[in-house]
């Protein structure tokens, strides 16, 4: 068969043609705000980095004490209060606790995304659950699973509803960003053949967004089970995050947090495996 | 068949407006729509289906107008219309089997939809259209992997599986090489000839329209300055079509 | 029934098998790990729960406007700390970046090891960081910048790594034909292209570090995250939701000075 030929009628379209061909003006807009931006930030940060040390602190001192520690962690790493089995359940609970949460934010974000896309919804639902979603993003996983942790009582039901809170309020966002990407004439064909809203959506919607479903799906999923250790830390909502603050400020043993650490870089390896396999995959 | 009266449409002052259109479309012919870019051609045809919607005018199609309908009934109607577009507008990631069989489902349930649930006639009936615009072989291929042509075919194949008795193409051969243009205006031309199907194509392509159309409608800044059958469409007449304008607000409407 | 129908129905049945097959891997898989963890279902539907409670405690109330002074030092403190942390581990990503980017390092396995730290940086937890550095700095400032400065190092070492790289060897090579050197391609050819990009990186990141402060505050005993704390726990729910409150602000105001931003650059 014959190679795709599309080239014989587009010539409206202008190229995307010398960067010298946009308007100056414009260029010094962009020029005049990252110098702005830059020098505020480099403003408010020699500000603050000498209040930051503070009085009579010794600073060699710490930093000796902290290369030691690194050196402690990854250079000598041994288990005294706990055992490898004991660590291994305790990481299986955090992924355990990441997944559970990206599958039941994904599902439920799915609903909003769609009920907040431009290319379905009108203009007030649009906003006003994105506008929702911003609040609920800006307030931290951690405070959710504490704020829940109260009226749950402390466990597994408020660690998982805690950071699905912030996950739908995520997902719902980049989903909704990857519908409006599509082209609206698409939804346009299908509503000329007379196609129902649900059919619009299952038949023409979900199979051009499955890659980009899955690859937020993924990246969220690594962000929950970071969010899952750093829960399990400042909540105490068990899993390795909880192993690792007892090790580290409770018995101080360095040696062992070293263990962990390996342990959780070694998870970190194998999603970056299976992160640019599913790259690989998405891409073709 | 069809029918438009008076059609009009202003785009708060934009060149693309349409004022006082009328013309009507008959039965097992092809009808082509002619003019210079930004003439108005696309906004006729998106009028007829409603998918743009005007502002004054009469849109008869099978006696009922078109502007009078509720959302039901417009989607009702809809079913009954297809359309194939320059970019042809498949849903690329499916198969070619699936996108023609989208065609019958705006009369379907929402369960049927949901779904993908198709009777074994329907089923029988989207093959045995891919096979008439020659692309049997391709039906379990992705839309994706095919052709420009190839795509439009489905595209084609898609609009007849609707049943319509009228299909409306807007620029379809805009975005394929000359092989494929023939291929397809071929298409077109059956199913007016031999299906009795009423085609509406809106073009560019002067010596196409004059090859296939049974009868032209030429549209100049909105306005319809040629209606009438094909071969008396003489040189004249087509520079009249072309003619450069200078619009209302003085700013030169570019020629084709 | 003729066979092309056959074959049609036999397609529909393998999709239709394989979303069957998938949604009860999920199914069995949520079930699982509900069990695995001691999740309860049905708690899910008690959200509204949290949400009622939030509303009936955390509303501020008299008392809790007392804290109004304290809570805004620390939500100043706690900004600074993240701007400057995100600042500090830019400058240092950049030349990291630079350095590493395939298309300009100076030798392949520079690269490699560059990617291996970003990637390790990155892939430590904010809470192993925030406990080492805790031991050594003790509780200040300090700590919490440290640690962001080292989570947000891997990260934007890796995102300027890919822009450089999404820059093309083409247009370095280039430059580099007219004569330059390689200063004057990074400085007068590179930088300027990719200036849009980079600030994009910067302002993502230092809205999620306002947010990750909060945490590191938590773990390391200061700024927002440590006051919350205090006042969660010691039951002062009013002060505790002034501090949400605030945060909420923060958080949505940095978000929306960044999109304008970001408009501005577009």
């Amino acid at each position: 068969m014959i190679k795709p030929e599309n080239q014989v009628s587009i010539p409206t379209r202008i190229p995307a043609g010398p960067r010298l061909s946009i308007p100056l003006r414009f260029r010094d807009r962009r020029r005049v705000t990252i110098l702005l931006t830059l020098i505020v930030l480099a403003y408010v940060t020699l500000m603050t980095l000498p209040t930051m040390i503070p009085n009579h602190f010794k600073l060699g001192a710490a930093l000796v004490s902290f290369t030691e520690n690194i050196k402690i962690m990854f250079l000598q790493p041994h288990l005294a209060n706990t055992t490898f089995v004991t660590l291994l359940g305790a990481l299986g609970q955090s992924i355990l606790l990441a997944f559970l949460t990206t599958l039941i934010g994904s599902a439920i974000a799915f609903f909003f995304a769609l009920a907040s896309t431009r290319r379905l919804a009108p203009t007030y639902l649009v906003l006003g659950i994105q506008s929702f979603m911003a609040v609920i993003r800006a307030i931290p996983t951690v405070l959710w699973v504490l704020i829940y942790s109260v009226v749950f009582g402390l466990g597994a039901n408020a660690a998982v509803v805690g950071i699905t809170f912030h996950s739908v309020a995520y997902l719902t966002k980049v989903y909704a960003d990857s519908m409006d990407e599509l082209s609206p004439g698409i939804i346009e064909t299908m509503q000329a053949m007379g196609l129902k809203k649900s059919a619009i959506i299952r038949q023409a919607i979900i199979p051009y967004l499955i890659p980009s479903y899955l690859s937020w799906t993924f990246i969220r999923f690594e962000i929950n089970f970071a969010d899952a250790i750093a829960v399990g830390a400042a909540a105490g909502a068990g899993g390795i995050g909880y192993q690792l603050f007892m090790s580290s400020s409770f018995y101080f043993n360095f040696h062992e947090v070293g263990v962990m650490v390996y342990m959780i870089l070694a998870f970190a390896l194998v999603l970056e495996i299976i992160s640019y396999r599913l790259r690989s995959v998405t891409h073709q | 068949m069809l029918t438009v009266n008076h059609l009009t449409k202003s785009y708060d002052g934009e060149k693309m407006s349409l004022t006082d259109v009328s013309f009507s479309v008959r039965p097992g012919e092809v009808t082509v729509i002619i003019g210079p870019s930004g003439a108005g051609k696309t906004t006729i045809l998106r009028s007829i289906n409603q998918l743009i919607r005007d502002d004054d005018g009469e849109i008869l199609f099978d006696d009922t107008d078109m502007r009078q309908l509720n959302r039901r009934q417009l989607r009702q109607a809809r079913c009954r219309i297809g359309m194939i577009f320059q970019n042809y507008n498949l849903i690329e990631p499916l198969t070619a089997i699936e996108n023609v069989l989208h065609g019958c489902l705006g009369t379907k349930s929402n369960l049927a939809g949901i779904f993908s649930m198709y009777r074994n006639r329907e089923k029988e009936e989207a093959l045995q259209l891919l096979q008439k615009v020659g692309l049997g072989e391709f039906a379990y291929q992705q839309c994706r992997n095919l052709s420009g042509g190839q795509k439009q075919r489905v595209g084609i194949a898609r609009a007849l599986m609707q049943r319509p008795k009228i299909i409306l193409c807007d620029e379809p051969i805009a975005s394929l090489d000359p092989k494929s243009t023939v291929t397809v205006m071929d298409i077109l031309r059956d199913l007016a000839v031999n299906d009795g199907i009423s085609v509406l194509i809106n073009l560019h392509q002067v010596d196409i329209a004059r090859k296939y159309a049974d009868h032209v409608i030429g549209i100049n800044n909105g306005q319809v300055v040629f209606d009438n059958r094909a071969k008396l469409l003489s040189d004249v007449a087509i520079a009249n079509i072309y003619q450069k304008n200078v619009n209302t607000e003085g700013s030169l409407v570019h020629e084709f | 029934m003729n066979s092309d129908v056959q074959q049609i129905n036999r397609f529909f049945s393998k999709k239709r098998f394989r979303l069957t097959l998938i949604i009860v891997i999920l199914g069995m898989a949520y079930v699982g790990a509900s069990i695995g963890l001691g999740f309860q279902t049905h708690s899910l539907l008690n959200v509204q729960d949290g949400i009622a409670w939030l509303i009936q405690n955390f509303i501020p109330n008299e008392a809790s406007k007392g804290y109004w002074n304290e809570i805004l030092q620390q939500l100043f403190r706690t900004f600074l700390v993240a701007v400057a942390a995100t600042t500090c581990a830019a400058i240092v990503s950049l030349f990291l970046a630079i350095v590493g980017a395939k298309t300009l390092t100076p030798a392949i396995t520079v690269s490699w090891v560059i990617r291996a730290f970003s990637s390790l940086l990155r892939n430590i937890p904010i809470v192993a960081w925030a406990m080492i550095l805790l031991f050594s700095f003790k509780q200040n400032d300090l700590t919490g910048f440290l640690a962001l400065f080292f989570m947000t190092l891997g990260f934007l070492t890796r995102a300027f790594m890919e822009t450089i790289e999404d820059f093309g060897t083409e247009k370095v090579q280039a430059l580099q034909a007219t004569g330059a050197t390689y200063l004057q391609v990074i400085a007068q050819g590179l930088l300027p292209e990719i200036a849009v990009a980079l600030m994009s990186w910067i302002l993502y990141m230092i809205e999620n570090n306002v947010r990750d402060a909060t945490l590191v505050g938590l773990l390391t005993g200061t700024g927002i995250g440590f006051i919350f704390n205090l006042y969660f726990k010691s039951l002062r729910y009013g002060a505790a939701g002034l501090v949400v409150l605030s945060v909420i602000i923060l958080v949505v105001s940095v978000e929306l000075i960044s999109n304008l931003i970001g408009r501005l650059l577009s």
